[in-house]
């Protein structure tokens, strides 16, 4: 339904960025990549670096494009929709919690590298899997394997793990500095992962560039880049629910279109309701994404809707589209598999909720934003 | 990007809620206690308290200044309901926030010269007579029938589900004035003084202790200049006005999650490291996101209707959540109470103030009043997404 407000700029951003997908993506496609060696085509990785969108938001003095967060949000969204698959999220999200944490330019030399076209990921496990402790020279890290998209692929990894007191740190490795602690494994969706055990692991001190970051400074950069998937699966789910609209009409069954039956007509309105909510949300976090803890809690509460609402609208729309939807002719199976995906690299659903329930229902008058 | 809530707004909210905080507490009190057992109609402190926020022009926040409103946007008109009733304070409700913009789009000069100042003032309270005993949602088989008679109309026929009929000063009537075949096409709607002759109104009471009405007409006499429209096509009216409220629910989702967020935080049910703290916390989490996506759905519909456009499937989606939600709100707030919250409202021992209690008997309203779930379902279906009828 009616869209958010764009500046024209930002829906310039987002023309380009559809139509620049359109041109090579497709059911075909996505299996054929997923299908490949590498996940994704370096060639095309070249042509976004040329477009500036893995640099998009970053500052004009690293190479980047001086955008907003909502102009990366927005090719998140794109790519979303697309459903494509490429280290491009995490690129961005590891380049917007280096630029939330290094207001002072610590981190300028690697952000300069991915402006120039470096691939890097981020490591910032949800559930506090990993906790760093100080040690001679440095910190070591003890918890158990974590799971990291495109580590395998990437020139960079951002690390930003808790301490054992109530401070996180904020570290950044060259990818062959984890050597053979990351196992690539099969992931459900079209995205490369790896299984990564930091168990042991020390990180010297010229590695680690932000020591003493407050729990809510961290909070607050990781919402951020949670901010993107967020709007990636936002992204996910539009497509969803215009594509089965769509069969609902083409698709005939007992002399009519699916879309007259009112059991169809009433699922696809949910999912309507659903894709709007979660984007009415996201939209209203990146908005609101200035430093502070009352927008992290926005930007959390729209990572947990966005996620919601991309399972929900797959369930409901391998329902509609029946046996078609449900095989790899379909585009429909990367979005199924993405959605659950995608939701799970939040970490623990329980979790995320008492979190936020902490967020919005403990916080108390008078604070911008408060639920009361 | 940006969303609908900018410095002005906000300033606007600072404004009124040290407006609304310096009201005098008696009537603030009186209000609020009979405005928590039947928020539907304001009654004799409600009133009053409606026409002490007319006299200091706090009626019509988003009404022009030519009838004597402040010129503001639907935005800041939101704000304010949802203000009000985060305070449990009436707003106007159906009269200020549907009746009067239908009039100003659909009203005659004369009308909108007659009635608008009326409204502004706190003077009229309109009820809505659309329902009959055999058409609910279905508005298009309607039966009441208007005769029309030299410059008059005769009606005769019988509403139900009038809400504030006992209250109100005036009446807008949906009536026949075509052939039944016609359905919505042989629909005329006019305004009639309650107590006109020929109107009778008996009293209904809902499980949730709500009043309502059944109106019976008997040979009611209406003018002509009383139309809204033309004849027979008042079906535009009826529509315009249903967009305004269901566009108008506010926050009350808020207001019953902070009743059980209040009770569970005196039991101590939310601290703690137990299997049982967490689930609370878990569901309190998800109402609380689900609080955020109810007012970005209303807020969108505000954004809609302050760039001049009309939010129709968007007010249907904000209907639906808004109800759903409230009733999941209660629900869950039961659920966690267990056997005390059998006690009903009224009871000291009532928890949660019996509001949780008393929400829930009273949630089947909100997934139907202003037209069923389902047709709502159906409106973005269609208007939505372009699905064939």
């Amino acid at each position: 339904m009616t869209a958010f407000t764009l500046s024209p700029e930002e829906a310039q951003v987002q023309a380009t960025a559809r139509a620049f997908l359109r041109d090579f993506v497709d059911n075909s496609y996505l299996n054929e990549q997923e299908e490949s060696a590498t996940g994704f085509e370096p060639l095309r990785w070249v042509r976004m670096r040329d477009l500036g969108w893995s640099s998009v938001h970053l500052p004009d003095r690293v190479g980047g494009a001086d955008g907003s967060l909502v102009d990366a949000a927005l090719i998140t969204r794109e790519c979303g929709r697309a459903a494509y698959a490429s280290p491009l999220l995490q690129t961005l999200r590891a380049a917007t919690t280096m630029s939330a944490l290094g207001a002072d330019k610590t981190y300028d030399d690697v952000l300069s590298r991915i402006g120039d076209g470096e691939i890097a990921t981020l490591v910032a496990p949800p559930d506090r899997a990993v906790v760093a402790d100080v040690a001679a020279g440095g910190f070591v890290l003890s918890g158990r394997p974590v799971v990291v998209e495109w580590l395998a692929q990437a020139d960079w990894v951002v690390l930003v793990l808790p301490t054992v007191g109530q401070d996180c740190i904020g570290a950044v490795v060259p990818a062959d500095f984890l050597g053979d602690r990351a196992v690539e494994v099969p992931s459900i969706d079209n995205e490369r992962i790896v299984r990564l055990d930091l168990d042991g692991l020390e990180l010297p001190e010229d590695v680690v560039r932000s020591t003493n970051v407050s729990a809510t400074e961290a909070a607050y950069a990781l919402a951020r880049a949670d901010l993107l998937r967020a709007s990636a699966m936002v992204g996910g789910a539009q497509d969803v629910v215009e594509r089965t609209a769509k069969y609902a009409l083409e698709r005939h069954q007992f002399g009519q279109p699916l879309g007259r039956f009112q059991a169809v007509r009433h699922h696809l309105a949910r999912m309507v309701i659903a894709a709007d909510g979660a984007q009415l949300l996201c939209d209203d976090a990146l908005d609101r994404a200035q430093p502070g803890a009352d927008e992290t809690a926005i930007a959390q509460a729209a990572v947990f809707a966005a996620g919601r609402a991309y399972v929900d609208v797959v369930l409901t729309a391998a329902q509609v589209h029946g046996g078609v939807g449900t095989t790899v002719e379909h585009i429909l199976h990367h979005h199924f598999r993405r959605a659950k995906a995608m939701q799970l690299r939040s970490g623990q659903r329980s979790a995320r909720l008492r979190e936020l329930h902490h967020a919005l229902v403990v916080r108390k008058e008078g604070v911008e934003g408060s639920l009361w | 990007m940006k969303t609908v809530i900018g410095p002005t707004q906000r300033q606007f909210l600072a404004d009124l809620r040290s407006y609304l905080d310096g009201l005098d507490p008696e009537l603030v009190a009186a209000t609020r206690a009979e405005n928590i057992e039947d928020p539907m109609q304001p009654r004799e402190n409600g009133r009053r308290f409606l026409r002490r926020l007319a006299a200091d022009g706090w009626l019509g926040v988003s009404w022009p200044t030519e009838y004597g409103g402040q010129g503001r946007t639907e935005i800041e008109h939101w704000l304010f309901a949802e203000e009000l009733y985060s305070r449990r304070l009436p707003n106007g409700l159906l009269t200020l926030n549907v009746i009067g913009p239908t009039l100003m789009l659909m009203g005659s000069e004369a009308q909108k010269a007659d009635y608008l100042p009326r409204i502004i003032n706190g003077d009229q309270v309109f009820a809505i007579g659309y329902s009959e005993p055999d058409a609910g949602s279905d508005l298009a088989s309607l039966r009441t029938r208007a005769v029309r008679d030299g410059d008059e109309y005769v009606v005769n026929g019988q509403k139900i589900w009038t809400t504030g009929g006992d209250v109100a000063t005036h009446y807008w009537l949906a009536a026949r004035t075509g052939r039944p075949e016609d359905k919505h096409r042989g629909v005329s709607l006019f305004i009639v003084p309650m107590d006109a002759p020929g109107i009778s109104i008996t009293p209904i009471i809902t499980q949730g202790g709500e009043r309502t009405t059944s109106v019976f007409l008997d040979d009611v006499r209406i003018p002509a200049s009383q139309r809204i429209g033309e004849e027979n096509e008042g079906w535009a009216a009826i529509v315009c006005a249903l967009n305004f409220e269901r566009m108008f629910f506010h926050n009350e989702p808020r207001w019953e999650l902070e009743q059980l967020a209040g009770w569970a935080d005196a039991q101590g049910l939310l601290e703690g490291e137990t299997p049982q703290a967490y689930a609370l916390q878990e569901r309190m989490g998800e109402h609380a996101v689900d609080v955020e996506i109810c007012r970005l759905f209303a807020l969108r519909g505000a954004g809609m209707l302050a760039a001049g456009q009309v939010p129709r499937a968007e007010a249907s989606a904000n209907k639906i959540w808004w109800g759903e939600l409230r009733q999941r709100i209660c629900n869950t707030g039961l659920d966690l109470v267990g056997e005390d919250g059998t006690i009903a409202t009224g009871s000291p021992y009532a928890p949660a103030g019996g509001h949780l209690e008393h929400g829930l008997q009273s949630s089947p309203v909100w997934r139907f009043g202003g037209g069923t779930n389902e047709i709502q379902l159906d409106i973005i279906a269609n208007h939505g997404l372009g699905m064939p009828r």
